[in-house]
Order: C-alpha cells, then sequence, then structure tokens
C-alpha cells in the first residue's frame, strides 16, 4: 500500500432494538467506547470526528451538539457534522486524512426513528412547495419506484418477497439483525399492502441503533493493527430531488459512483446495499454491475435493521468485518439518502492480498 | 437504579415555516389559484412542476416560459394510502401517484381520489378536483379524480400574484427520560441540589448531566454528591422579552450563572428572587430559592459581595 492509503482499522455496531431506553448520547457513547477499543487506540488518539444524525429523527434542534459529550472532544478536537447517514461522515473523515497532516478519523452515525412515526418525520425530507404539503413520505415514494418496477416487468411481487426471505433468513446469525428468520413467501403474498405494491415484508424495521468506524493512514494503520481493511474508492453521486422527474428504473448516481469509487478494477466478492425497500436490490444490483451470484446483504441488509442515520455505515462496517472474516477479499458497500434512491454513496473495501 | 432510562416524555414539535416562492414556483401556485396547472419548457420538454434551472445541467430556464398544462393527465405510478396521516391532503383512503399531465413530460405527485384501490391502475386518466377556497398552495388541487372531467371550477381567479406560501406540519415524539434525569427530578422535589463528581477528574457537573466531557466518562448514582443551597452570582445577562408562542414574560428580566459553594459547578440561565434588574450584578451572595418540584430561583443572602476580578469568567 502507498502511504496515502487509507484502512479500516476498527468499527462498532450497536444492539439493533425498535425502542431503546437509552438516548441517542448513550448509544454513541457505547459504539465510539467499543470502535476506538475495537481498533486498539483511545479516543485521545483520534485527530478527527465527525458524526452523521439528523434532527428530524431525534425530535430536537441541534442534537449533534450535546452527542459530542459522549464522542469526545476534550482536549478540542476538530470534528464536523453532516445531516446525512454516517456513510457520509465517514466519507468526510476519508476526505480529510487524504490531506495528509493528521492519521486518525472516526465517523459516527445514530438515530432513534422510534421517536416519531416515519410518516409524519420523512416528509420533512421532501420539496418543500410540491411534496412535503402533501404528506409525501420515503415509504410512499417507494412504493411508488416499486410501481415503476413491477410495470415495467423488472422484479415481481414475488421475487421482491423473496429478496426480504433471503435477506431475513440470512440475518439469522447476524448478531445485530433486529428481524430475522426465514417466512412463508406464499403466505406472506397473501397479507395486504402497506402501500401497495408494498407489504410488510418489503419494508425495513423502524430500528433505534448506532455505529463507529476508525479509520487510519496506511503507515498508522499498518502500526497498530494487524489486518486493517483498505479503503480503495469511496465516491457519491446525487440525482434532481423530486421522484417525478427522474427514470424510476434505474440509479444512475450509483453507477457513477460505483465507477468513481473504481468497481470495475477488479471482481466484487460480496455487496452490502442500503436496499430499506425489497425491490431497491434489483435496481441497485444493477446499477453496481453485481451479477445474480454475488452475495448480497448477507448481514441482512437494512430489511433486518434499519437504525436510519447510521444504516449505511453499518453497511461499510458489515463490509469490512466480512473481509476480515475471510468471507471475501473484495467488497463493495452502498449507502442512500433521499426519496426514490436520489442520492448514492459507494465504499470499495479490499483486504490485504493472502 | 441500572436501567438506562427513566420512562419516557412525549411532545409535539410545531415547524410552522412561510416559504418565499421565486418567479417560477410562485407563478405555479399564483397558477393554481385561478385553476391553471403551468409547466415550464426546456428545450423540446415540458416540465410540471416547472423548476428555475433545467435539473441535468444546473441551466437558468427561461421563466417566462411557463405553459399550460393539463388540466387532465395520466397516472405513471401510484400507491395506496389506507390511513392517511395528519399531514395528507384527504382524510379517506386515498391514492398517492405520480400524475403526467396532458403536454408535460415529467410527473406531478399528487393524491387520487379514487374511492378505492380496485379503482387505481398505471395508466388511467385523472383530473383535478379544484378547492373552492384557493391560497396559491399545491393542496388548491384537492386530489385528482379517475376521468377527464376537472370538478370545482369557478371563475375566482387571484388578484395579486402569490410571492408566499404556509406550511404547517407538527411531529409527535416520544423521547427517553435519561437515568440522570428523573434522579435529578427526584432530589429537585425533594429540594435537594445534587452534583456528580467525575471520578476521573473531580469536576463537578449538573445533576442530570450524562458524561463529562472532559475525558468522556460516564457520570452514574455513585457519583452523586449533595451540594450546597448557596453560591455566588458570577455573570448575568438582562433580556427585553421580545412576543413569541410561549413567552409568557412581558417585563426585562435577569438570567444569571451561579457558581455553586463548595464546589466548581456553575448552574446556568438562572432567574433571581428580591433582586431587581438594575441591582443584578457579579458577586451577589445568593441561597436557592425552592417552587413546587423545581428551582424557583436564587435570592440575596445579604452577605456582602464576592470581590474577585475572576469570577465574572465562571460561566462553566
Ligand atoms: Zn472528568
Amino acid at each position: 500500500m502507498a502511504s496515502d492509503d487509507i484502512a479500516i482499522i476498527g468499527w462498532a455496531v450497536s444492539p439493533m432494538e425498535r425502542r431503546t431506553a437509552k438516548s441517542e448520547q448513550q448509544m454513541l457513547f457505547e459504539v465510539v467506547t467499543d470502535a476506538v477499543d475495537h481498533a486498539g487506540i483511545t479516543r485521545a488518539d483520534v485527530d478527527f470526528t465527525v458524526a452523521g444524525s439528523c434532527d428530524y429523527v431525534a425530535g430536537q434542534a441541534f442534537s449533534f451538539v450535546q452527542n459530542i459529550d459522549a464522542v469526545g472532544a476534550w482536549p478540542p478536537k476538530r470534528d464536523s457534522h453532516v445531516e446525512m447517514d454516517g456513510a457520509w461522515a465517514l466519507y468526510e473523515t476519508w476526505v480529510r486524512l487524504l490531506s495528509g497532516d493528521i492519521d486518525i478519523a472516526l465517523a459516527t452515525g445514530s438515530g432513534r426513528s422510534s421517536t416519531a412515526d416515519p410518516a409524519l418525520i420523512y416528509p420533512m425530507e421532501m420539496d418543500p412547495f410540491y411534496l412535503a404539503p402533501l404528506g409525501a413520505d420515503a415509504m410512499s415514494f417507494s412504493a411508488l419506484q416499486a410501481r415503476a418496477l413491477l410495470d415495467a416487468g423488472k422484479v415481481t411481487e414475488r421475487q421482491m418477497a423473496e429478496i426480504a426471505l433471503r435477506s431475513r433468513a440470512s440475518a439469522t446469525s447476524n448478531p445485530h439483525a433486529q428481524v430475522s428468520g426465514a417466512f412463508d413467501v406464499d403466505a406472506a403474498l397473501q397479507t395486504d399492502y402497506v402501500r401497495a405494491p408494498l407489504r410488510k415484508h418489503d419494508l425495513p424495521p423502524i430500528t433505534d441503533g448506532a455505529a463507529c468506524v476508525v479509520i487510519a493512514r496506511a503507515d498508522k494503520a499498518r502500526e497498530i493493527c494487524e489486518n486493517p481493511v483498505w479503503i480503495k474508492g469511496f465516491a457519491h453521486y446525487s440525482e434532481l430531488h423530486n421522484p417525478g422527474m427522474r427514470d424510476l428504473l434505474t440509479s444512475p448516481s450509483t453507477t457513477l459512483a460505483a465507477k468513481a469509487a473504481g468497481i470495475e478494477e477488479a471482481p466484487v466478492d460480496f455487496a452490502e446495499v442500503q436496499a430499506a425497500f425489497s425491490h431497491e436490490e434489483v435496481i441497485l444490483r444493477e446499477a453496481l454491475g453485481l451479477g445474480q451470484d454475488t452475495p448480497v446483504n448477507r448481514s441482512g441488509g437494512p430489511l433486518a435493521a434499519n437504525p436510519v442515520m447510521a444504516t449505511g455505515l453499518v453497511r461499510i462496517a458489515e463490509t469490512a468485518r466480512q473481509i476480515r472474516e475471510g468471507q471475501g477479499r473484495r467488497g463493495v458497500a452502498h449507502s442512500t439518502s433521499g426519496p426514490c434512491l436520489q442520492q448514492n454513496l459507494v465504499c470499495v473495501l479490499e483486504g490485504d492480498a493472502r | 437504579m441500572t436501567a438506562p432510562s427513566a420512562g419516557t416524555v412525549e411532545m409535539t414539535i410545531r415547524f410552522p415555516y412561510k416559504r418565499s416562492l421565486g418567479p417560477v414556483i410562485g407563478a405555479f401556485m399564483t397558477g393554481l389559484a385561478g385553476q391553471q396547472i403551468l409547466g415550464i419548457r426546456n428545450g423540446s420538454e415540458v416540465m410540471c412542476p416547472p423548476l428555475e434551472w433545467d435539473p441535468k445541467t444546473g441551466k437558468e430556464l427561461d421563466h417566462g416560459a411557463l405553459v399550460e398544462v393539463g388540466p387532465a393527465g395520466t397516472v405513471v405510478s401510484w400507491t395506496w394510502v389506507p390511513k392517511p396521516s395528519a399531514q395528507h391532503p384527504l382524510d379517506k383512503p386515498f391514492a398517492l401517484a405520480l400524475i403526467r399531465l396532458d403536454g408535460a413530460d415529467t410527473a406531478l405527485t399528487h393524491a387520487v381520489d379514487a374511492g378505492s384501490i380496485d379503482a387505481m391502475s398505471t395508466g388511467m386518466r385523472v383530473a383535478p378536483r379544484w378547492k373552492a377556497e384557493r391560497q396559491g398552495h399545491i393542496t388548491d388541487i384537492e386530489a385528482f379524480v379517475p376521468g377527464e372531467d376537472p370538478q370545482g371550477l369557478d371563475d375566482s381567479r387571484p388578484e395579486e400574484p402569490v410571492t408566499m406560501m404556509p406550511y404547517n406540519a407538527e411531529i409527535p415524539y416520544t423521547l427517553p427520560i435519561a437515568v440522570n434525569t428523573a434522579r435529578n427530578a427526584v432530589a429537585l422535589k425533594e429540594k435537594r441540589l445534587i452534583g456528580l463528581r467525575c471520578p476521573v477528574c473531580s469536576r463537578t457537573y449538573a445533576g442530570e448531566r450524562g458524561f463529562c466531557p472532559i475525558d468522556t466518562t460516564a457520570l452514574t448514582a455513585e457519583h452523586e454528591v449533595q451540594l450546597p443551597q448557596t453560591g455566588t452570582l458570577t455573570n448575568y445577562t438582562i433580556i427585553t422579552p421580545v412576543q413569541y408562542p410561549g413567552q409568557t414574560e412581558t417585563e426585562p428580566f435577569a438570567r444569571c450563572m451561579i457558581l455553586v459553594d463548595d464546589s466548581d459547578l456553575v448552574i446556568g440561565y438562572q432567574p433571581v428572587i428580591d433582586l431587581p434588574v438594575e441591582q443584578v450584578r457579579v458577586g451577589v451572595r445568593v441561597k436557592l430559592v425552592w417552587g413546587d418540584g423545581d428551582i424557583e430561583g436564587w435570592q440575596p443572602t445579604g452577605e456582602p459581595d464576592v470581590d474577585d476580578p475572576d469570577l465574572v469568567n465562571r460561566i462553566y
């Protein structure tokens, strides 16, 4: 590795719960403590911290300010915040480390989705003139995208259920899964729609949770970590916001981000994608150029646990874990934000050659 | 107490926004108030709803190139909302749909009042049902309805262009009460002033704080200390109230920082009692006065002022 390379050296994922009794600050305290411990360092070794969280989810203005107490900012530390998934926080730490003057940074993602009804929170992220006043939420827009796929023959309701089944069955071995276990697809297809054509099994659970990932520049990573997981490429692209102005059958921003992250430079062994709704996996597989034989979301993905604002960072932590545990040498992690996969982030990770 | 939480508290946050609309969205909203739906030319295409810019290139569009579209259109995708939320435009089950209005190349998101999910299909034709009272808002169209014919047509046209729009949402939240917050509330009810002394750096914090920010140490019941209920005023501000929702003060009032005796704890933004605004000053000795289950304020003890030039720096 060149000295400019940057690696993931530690991470932690909180328990994933429908409603935790812990505050967001407490969840963060625990994942930061666990992640720096996992990296073999202390908070004092960290040069830069970035948090990803959302005030509308937290139900409190400037909620990230008090979260700093739990992350640790003394002596005074470089700190930043993004009102985005923690995956974007990690992107900012990565860009910052590329400057070369500091060595270690950590990113967090955290959210207590149980604070309020998602149908009331998520219209707040929409176009304030044309969409939010209609109460249009993320789940409803996902349903519109699913219908577009069904009408175009790119997926069937049964295939959507099978994606959910596969995800939740493989989540049984994931201690961080909130919803796991096989279910009967025929029976599931007889249940009522929640937002037609989406049924309950097509939807992510409502999850409280947090994650933390620690990265370091190559020399430092080698010094403190036996098996760093290298960030080979990292990029994100956005499309226009209003889903009514987009082709909902594809995700060109995912493809652009994947190309920019160098996904085509070598075959990918597996992927962890932020497909919170079952049909999104179909779009993302195609946009990332993954064949049907490439394992996707062996952790269960967001259909097993969806801690909004951390779901994408968990994909990156999961990808690093699977590489370190030898389930593949080259993996791709994906995160998304906005209605109908508006904005997409791709992170390509590799272990050392064995 | 080992549980990480002491129950929950419910509260509702309101978001009463007023938004300025700009030249294009303003024209669109003005159109709605007059029962006209406008798109904007973008090359060979027409975008509805209109934007000021070409979303693909960022190029500014000709803001005068507005063209009337619809009023009928075709459903290009739809979902069914069986249980509407408080933010939805209809209070009965409805479809949320992407509707490509006749003459437009992009889709408008809106409600379709179809009565039943069985009446919905991709490709179906819909037309707007206008509200009688229109203000230049996306919900001036109450919903679209199946068919070719708009409903609720009248002669009412806006007298002035619409330049602003209201947006009102509210979200009820259920938040956990941290253990330290609950324990502190119990202490206050018992007229005890408690602090939490960090086991690492020995600094004392207010009773509800969760962590020592200096060394990121969790503060728990075992770090609790009973504090004296006397202190010294270190700094203050005089607030002249402006009226906003929830403001009950009408006259200027003081908010003071109090350094609690025998500790390094400064409690912020405290009211004072029996100390007129013009007499509030650094160094006043004060004692705690209890209200109903909480601190009512701090009252001068009558002791001589503390003369310490560094005192004013103690704001935390
Ligand atoms: Zn301390």
